[in-house]
């Protein structure tokens, strides 16, 4: 029989020894390292997947007439959870909840093989009603490879302080 | 071969339409949204994955259980996508660009299994000022698990056409 105390899952090396409510500074800013390229899996079938009936997601023929773009328009929210994702390692790592979105804006239509970059400012830090874990508030942007922005949102997070979890 | 019934002409079959128009809503106006959902883990890891999110609290049982939780927890931006999603046949469909989100706060975490539904409240109509034959419409959404228990809410603003434009 193995050692099976050492497979126990509660290793502290599960996650990154970064991203830490100490590790955030207002005003760093970056350009997360990978972006994502939104295709018949993120669009046509996350879309549906998530009950949103709008065929101009979905069916190209709808967009023959469309004032709104010649083919099957990105379902905002997924561009939005897409520039989200791809921000997620460096900016929630170690959180424990998401808390808020706000001023969530489209900035301009994202159609099928377009490819999403995520950009990110910290706006503000502030502690928690935790001892353990901080608010950190974040500027995201999306945009496309032209640069092009496509997507904005603030957002708060509740993320671990290294002091508690990982001293 | 058999007989068959002569082909009818498809274009003279009416239109069952569906969706929304900048008309259909009056400030104060409640609607209690279709169908519900019942979030599982094949939607949460199909999510997570395709969109990104390979965060542990999402997508690893054991981590989770160590933070508190029962399960993973799901996604709160599925949850999200889920419950506009239920909403779009009542509000939004066919209307128009979805300008934008306010205020939205995630109340409590759901797990896999959990069932959400969702209603919605319009807080204003106004004619647009830029594109004759549109007008913007804000609500306020408001999502509920099984238990009657808030999930999430947010405050939402579309344009939408006039029914005539539709």
């Amino acid at each position: 029989m193995t050692d099976t105390q050492s497979l126990a899952p509660s290793k502290p090396t599960m996650t990154e020894d970064s991203a830490w409510f100490e590790s955030f500074e207002v005003g760093q800013r970056w350009r997360h390292f990978r972006g994502a390229t939104i295709d018949e899996v993120e669009n046509q079938l996350i879309t549906k997947l998530v009950m949103n009936t709008a065929q101009e997601h979905w069916n190209e023929a709808s967009m023959a007439d469309s004032p709104w773009g010649k083919s099957r328009l990105v379902f905002g929210l997924i561009t939005g959870s897409l520039t989200l994702g791809l921000a997620s390692q460096d900016t929630a790592e170690n959180a424990l909840a998401e808390l808020s979105l706000d001023e969530i804006r489209f900035k301009s239509g994202v159609f099928h093989g377009d490819s999403i970059y995520a950009y990110t400012e910290v706006l503000g830090i502030e502690p928690s009603d935790r001892p353990d874990a901080g608010i950190v508030e974040f500027q995201h942007w999306g945009a496309a490879a032209d640069m092009r922005i496509v997507f904005e949102c603030r957002r708060k997070v509740l993320i671990k302080r290294r002091s508690h979890w990982r001293a | 071969m058999t007989a068959t019934a002569p082909s009818p002409n498809l274009e003279d079959f009416p239109i069952r339409a569906r969706g929304a128009y900048f008309e259909k809503f009056t400030t104060g106006d409640v609607f209690h949204h279709h169908w519900g959902r019942t979030i599982t883990s094949a939607d949460n890891t199909l999510f997570s994955t395709a969109l990104a999110h390979w965060s542990p609290m999402y997508l690893n049982a054991e981590y989770a259980r160590e933070h508190g939780h029962q399960h993973t927890v799901l996604n709160p931006f599925l949850v999200l996508c889920t419950v506009v999603g239920l909403s779009v046949e009542d509000l939004s469909e066919s209307g128009g660009p979805f300008l934008g989100i306010e205020d939205c706060v995630f109340e409590r975490p759901l797990y896999p299994g959990d069932t959400v539904r969702a209603e919605s409240e319009v807080l204003d109509t106004r004619p647009s000022g830029s594109r004759p034959g549109y007008g913007i419409v804000t609500w306020k959404t408001t999502a509920y698990d099984q238990h009657g228990q808030v999930v999430l809410h947010f405050i939402r603003k579309n344009l939408l056409a006039e029914e005539r434009l539709r």
